[in-house]
């Protein structure tokens, strides 16, 4: 050691100099500044250099206005978005350590394959120079028909074909990318393709998914609308009580699966057979699978209505039914007798309403109506049909949704957005990482037992990533409560559906009044929460991963 | 590298299927992450007219860099990108210096009170970013830096967290190393700059970056601390030229794309480090 103690503090005061003024006045000063605002009254356009009023200290009076008092609606609303947005955290999580396991696993190579790295070159340039040919030979002005496709009355019928077929080409060509690129580069392909959305995540990337979300011309409703409507065409063209009854069957076979390997994991438990942190595992995955099988039971359970409402209809109630009478009638060689009888056998209480919750309470009830309404249904169809022959892009109710424009599926939209940019991120990586670190000889070991694969990933691979799990969702669950900032501001343009607690808090401090006081109680507000949940996870997941 | 995954681990019937399956399922997802990105590139290359039936067409009647030239005649892009490198490259440069330094003073230097000041620091990192915000905006009016060049570069220069990782970082480098250099006859500055620094520099070039990307990418303290034009970085230029010019989809997809490129570039060129950098992050939980 050089020096004495105090020549030492010295020196080493020096070093940590620059660091700590920085860290004093921009870190841990503010921490304790922000305490004190959030007990006073501060507001910038109240208080300032040009006003003599100063700042009172006001207690927990901001608190109370947040949690319980005029602004607690508006607050409590804002941390449910927040909350709701955070259903993509561990949807994410399950899928980073699935492809963690799928990119580690020997299905794609672990290293490049040096030898191959001039060939794929080679393909990627031919492959661009193909893609060139294509744009170069793409018709310009040929001598044939317009297009009468909607929108397109300036090209030819040649030119779209041409566009398309370059589409396809462009298509073809990624598809054959990333098979090559899986083939000869393997793991390191996946992991940097799978890791460019979170390292572009921020505004550019929040506008390129608002134009992806744009309901009509953006890709994502482009690719749902086909699918859409080759259901709707098999449904309408299918009697309704098979939808009905495979809805309420599967929903049946659902809740017997998950309480039979609910029973058969407590048992294991029991016996020692397997730790809790495989119980929790176990546990994650059937309710997993239990929501899924549950929402597209009920799914299936609508699907009949959905698709025979015209569009434009959000459910078969008294006006609705009145109102597709009425249009109809209107329509040359309609019989308005037949329409009556529809009106009325649908009038008659075959709403949605009534049959879901009559499926709910009885379901062999529920079956009789459900015919009713199909037969009926088919009939309305048939009218419909007639209605708008013709128009053969007319749809019924089963279409895309609006996403981000709509109330119901902004959040939705911006959860499925979240589970995409975060799920070959860095959580996938630190799995990638724990996976490695698993010593070779508990699978050995497993493999003597005699243990199936679902055995050996969940009785070792995932009690080993114990750990890594902890710590991720632990950042996971802190990042979360924060994030949603840049979506709301940039894609939604702060609609209230989409409003969470950070963009509350920017709303409060940084628009309008400036009320500091009141934002520094959102902030402390959203520690507290914080703080809970993380305590919460040191608790539970200590007590599980140290099993 | 041998029997490593569960999958493959698989025995019976749907064993010989596991590994084709897999790939297809990876390939499929890779598919649907580069998609996207693609579907950016040819939007950006088309007419304004076209973008409503690029859908049905999947590929524009004519390439053309209009939308590029659009970005740059109806906002100073440029000036955006440099405000962006300038301050990104700042603040990375400052946060290496200081934050090397104070790690040495916890990493290679005994001195009284060091790890009660290490906690505090250790402490702030619990801190949710969020209760900063507020303060720290008031901190930077009263300093006098608002809406201006050092108020998004002075704040961002010392890092409580960059602090920690070179600290872990250099208490991996052997004592013996200094202490001959300190019987050479060198000080802590010599020993510093000439031992430590070169020996940590895998770490210095993950903070670096971190550092780097973390401040291109961030929008909410631009967003609140400036006001002048001149001032924008990348992200808020992009909210702006939305809000401004939200209808001419293609120029909004290539400045977005163009906006992309610096992280695309540094992460093909430090794609180890960048993956070392995010795993050795876990360590402090």
């Amino acid at each position: 050691m050089i020096g004495s103690g105090r020549k030492r503090l010295l020196i080493a005061l020096a070093f940590l100099l620059p660091n700590l003024i920085g860290f004093l006045l921009f870190t841990a000063g503010p921490v304790v500044f922000s305490l004190y605002m959030s007990l006073t009254d501060w507001q910038l356009t109240k208080h300032n250099q040009y006003s003599t009023e100063s700042v009172k200290f006001i207690g927990f009076e901001n608190y109370a206005r947040l949690l319980w008092g005029d602004e607690s609606h508006l607050f409590w609303d804002y941390f449910y978005n927040t909350v709701f947005l955070m259903i993509a955290i561990p949807v994410s999580i399950a899928g980073s350590l699935l492809l963690a396991v799928w990119i580690n696993s020997k299905a794609t190579p672990q290293k490049p394959k040096s030898k191959m790295k001039w060939g794929m070159i080679g393909l990627a340039c031919s492959v661009a120079a193909c893609l060139g040919a294509w744009v170069l030979a793409s018709p310009s002005a040929a001598q044939d028909v317009m297009s009468t496709r909607s929108g397109m009355t300036d090209l030819t019928e040649y030119q779209v074909q041409a566009m398309q077929r370059n589409g396809l080409v462009l298509f073809v060509g990624i598809v054959g990318a990333v098979i090559t690129a899986g083939l000869f580069v393997g793991q390191m392909f996946f992991r940097a393709a799978f890791y460019l959305p979170t390292l572009l995540a921020g505004v550019a990337m929040f506008l390129l998914w608002k134009t992806l979300y744009r309901p009509r011309g953006g890709l994502i409703n482009s690719v749902l609308d086909p699918i859409l409507g080759g259901i709707e065409r098999v449904v309408v063209n299918t009697p309704a009580v098979i939808w009905y009854g495979t809805g309420i069957l599967l929903a049946f076979a659902t809740l017997a699966f998950i309480g039979r390997s609910m029973m058969a994991g407590l048992s294991r438990y029991k016996a020692k057979e397997t730790g809790g942190f495989a119980l929790f595992g176990r546990a994650f995955i059937l309710a997993t699978v239990g929501i899924s099988a549950l929402g597209m039971s009920l799914v299936l359970v609508q699907l009949p209505e959905k698709s025979l409402l015209p569009s434009g209809y959000e459910s078969f109630d008294q006006a609705t039914i009145l109102a597709i009478g009425d249009e109809m009638k209107g329509v040359e060689g309609v019989d308005a007798a037949e329409v009556d009888l529809i009106v009325n056998a649908l009038g008659e209480g075959a709403s949605r309403a009534d049959t879901l919750s009559a499926l709910l309470s009885d379901p062999v009830l529920a079956l009789n109506r459900a015919s009713v309404l199909e037969a009926v249904g088919q009939r309305s169809e048939r009218v419909r049909r007639g209605l708008t022959a013709g128009h053969e892009t007319e749809r019924g109710g089963l279409q895309p949704p609006d996403w981000l424009l709509s109330s119901r599926w902004a959040k939705p939209a911006l959860v499925i957005m979240g589970i995409w940019l975060a799920i070959g991120g860095g959580n996938m990586l630190l799995y990638l990482a724990g996976l490695s670190n698993i010593p070779q000889s508990l699978y050995e070991a497993a493999a003597i037992d005699g243990a199936t694969g679902w055995q050996r990933f969940i009785n070792v691979t995932w009690p080993q990533l114990a750990p890594t799990t902890f710590f991720i969702v632990i950042m996971s669950t802190i990042g979360g409560l924060q994030g949603g900032f840049e979506q709301a501001l940039v894609m939604t343009e702060g609609k209230a559906d989409t409003i969470v607690l950070t963009y509350y808090l920017y709303n409060l401090a940084f628009t309008d009044d400036f009320q500091l006081g009141l934002a520094s109680a959102v902030a402390w507000v959203m520690f507290a929460m914080i703080f809970a949940m993380t305590a919460f996870n040191f608790r539970f997941g200590s007590r599980l991963t140290n099993e | 590298m041998s029997d490593r995954s569960p999958i493959e681990a698989a025995t019976g019937p749907l064993a010989k299927l596991a590994r084709p399956a897999t790939f297809v399922a990876l390939v499929l997802l890779g598919i649907s992450f580069v998609v996207p990105f693609v579907w950016q590139v040819l939007i950006s290359l088309s007419d304004r007219s076209e973008v409503d039936r690029l859908t049905e067409t999947g590929f524009p009647s004519r390439i053309s860099l209009d939308a590029y030239v659009r970005v740059f005649d109806q906002v100073p892009f440029a000036k955006y990108f440099f405000n962006s490198f300038f301050v990104a490259g700042w603040v990375t440069l400052l946060q290496v210096i200081t934050c090397s330094m104070a790690a040495y003073a916890f990493s290679r230097i005994q001195w009284p009170g060091r790890d009660k000041v290490f906690l505090l620091y250790l402490g702030t990192l619990m801190v949710p970013g969020v209760v900063l915000m507020v303060p720290n905006f008031v901190v930077i009016l009263g300093l006098g830096m608002f809406d201006d060049y050092t108020g998004l570069i002075i704040p961002a220069a010392f890092s409580a967290y960059g602090t920690f990782l070179l600290r872990q970082f250099m208490l991996t480098i052997p004592s013996s190393l200094d202490e001959a250099a300190a019987i050479d006859g060198a000080g802590h500055w010599r020993i510093f700059t000439q031992v430590i620094l070169p020996l940590a520099r895998p770490g210095l070039i993950v903070l670096a970056i971190f550092a780097f990307l973390f401040n291109y990418n961030s929008f909410f303290w631009p967003l609140i601390l400036t006001q002048s034009e001149n001032l924008r970085v990348l992200p808020v230029g992009l909210l702006q030229f939305n809000t401004t010019y939200g209808s001419d989809v293609p120029a909004i997809m290539a400045a977005a794309l163009m906006a992309m490129i610096p992280p695309i570039i540094l992460f093909l060129l430090l794609q180890k480090y960048l993956v070392k950098g995010i795993q050795l992050g876990a360590v402090k939980g």
